[in-house]
């Protein structure tokens, strides 16, 4: 039987699936753009059917779930490995419990299919300058630790995005898991702004991860998706809200201070205009939602 | 080059030859014959081709096909024989949850997942997680009927 094409058939590729990560780095050694790592696969199928890019070997890290799955806390840090999905994601107490701000996210991410499969470090590593998990562990201080043959580095979340679907990882380099600080009094908050409710790419993305303590925001950070290049952390906003006073009028301030931060441009989804505007409002949404969680008994 | 796959597909092993650049979509139906799994959208957006693999569901048409080795895969055709259909299944016969059909075996997946795993989900929540599947005859509602009337009667 000939199977309808909606879109041009796949072009044909060497498939390679290590059930070792020596097996893995052994088969990564010496390829060069020819060869494409895949984890769920979700973005990378899309992206070859559209012919946007046409790998000629394919390394999927699918038997190695053991080795970079799994999400813990150990030592005062919550791991979080790079072939979880966000189904396992969203459904983790201990995500709820230490990062709250990314399970609201990858509760949102795609659809109940695509959080089936889709992987945390697949998202991070794909780059998209919208990819929703990318805010939330910008704001709760994560970092990203990569692996190679000659060993391990540790990036901040904001460092693996090189720009637009663009990764700052080094050739024979994968995402082997997420670093987040395990810290049951960090409250973190995450909203967007979407054409649809679901299964639609953000227009705009925040997250804002705070302590409040006796009237005043801790160490505070506010990260935006979609509104720059890569996913970024707002320098301005971040740098006035910690250490301030945690009040409405402060909210406000460090609102606008992230409108300021964002850098966006004008596309199908929204004007840029209309976007710094989103930033504004979802960031001034989040604080506010701090401070009442805050004064609630 | 081809590459060997094993795994089950609705209860029985499976063991094949297959090109790498083919999606589960395709091998599924083209290949095995498992017709039920639909092609709409091949871009991962309508959830017609939606399965279980290791009992989550998927859309087959982002999934590569040697992705499933060593895996399980059950489709509708594994989750109730017309002598004994699953409770969602029987239940769409009853509510009339059919007009044309083509997204109803993807449908009946995922609702059959919801069933099994989200046994106490709301209204609001059913619709969340059903929201990867399109449906552009029945308005969902007879489907959401259909599970709910599955819950009572198990």
């Amino acid at each position: 039987m000939k199977s309808f094409q909606y879109l041009a058939p796949i072009p044909p590729f060497e498939y390679a699936a290590p059930r070792t990560l020596s097996e893995l780095f052994e088969t990564l050694d010496g390829h060069g753009k020819e060869l494409q790592v895949m984890a769920g696969g979700t973005d990378l199928l899309i992206a070859m059917k559209e012919r946007a890019v046409a790998p000629k070997i394919i390394v999927d890290l699918g038997r190695l779930r053991q080795e970079l799955g799994g999400i813990a806390v150990e030592g005062g840090v919550l791991r979080i490995g790079s072939l979880a999905t966000f189904s396992q994601i969203e459904s983790s107490p201990f995500v709820a419990r230490y990062a709250d701000a990314l399970r609201q996210a990858a509760a949102n991410v795609g659809t109940l299919q695509i959080r089936s499969i889709a992987t945390l470090g697949g998202n991070l590593a794909t780059a998209s300058p919208a990819a929703d998990s990318a805010p939330p562990l910008i704001a709760l201080g994560a970092t990203v630790t990569l692996l190679s043959r000659s060993g391990q580095r540790s990036l901040p979340v904001q460092s693996v995005f090189a720009g637009p679907k663009r990764n700052g990882l080094r050739a024979g380099e994968i995402v082997s898991s997420v670093e987040i600080p395990a810290n049951e009094e960090v409250r973190s908050v995450w909203t967007r702004s979407a054409v649809r409710n679901e299964n639609a790419l953000s227009t705009v993305s925040v997250a804002v991860a705070s302590t409040v303590r006796d009237g005043r925001f801790g160490q505070s950070r506010v990260a935006l998706g979609a509104v720059a290049p890569t996913p970024i952390l707002a320098e301005k906003a971040t740098r006035a809200m910690t250490g301030s006073e945690a009040t409405t009028a402060q909210a406000e301030r460090v609102a606008a201070l992230a409108a300021e931060d964002a850098k966006p441009i004008s596309d199908i989804r929204a004007s840029a205009h209309y976007r710094k505007r989103l930033v504004l409002v979802l960031t001034k949404r989040l604080i506010l939602q701090i401070l009442s969680e805050s004064m609630a008994p | 080059m081809k590459v060997k796959v094993s795994f089950r597909l609705n209860g029985a092993s499976k063991t094949d030859e297959i090109e790498p650049n083919q999606t589960l979509c395709d091998y599924l139906h083209d290949v095995t014959g498992t017709t039920s799994v639909k092609k709409g959208c091949d871009t991962g957006e309508c959830g017609a081709c939606t399965v279980l693999l290791d009992d989550m569901p998927v859309t087959s048409c982002l999934v590569l096909a040697p992705q499933v080795d060593g895996r399980e895969v059950v489709t509708t055709e594994g989750l109730g024989t017309k002598s004994a259909p699953h409770p969602v299944q029987r239940e769409f016969v009853e509510k009339d949850a059919v007009q044309c059909g083509y997204c109803i075996p993807g449908m009946i997946v995922t609702l059959s997942w919801i069933f099994e795993h989200a046994p106490g989900a709301s209204d609001a929540e059913i619709k969340r997680l059903m929201s990867g599947n399109l449906c552009r005859c029945t308005g969902y509602l007879q489907q959401i009927e259909a599970l709910k009337a599955a819950r009572k009667r198990g």
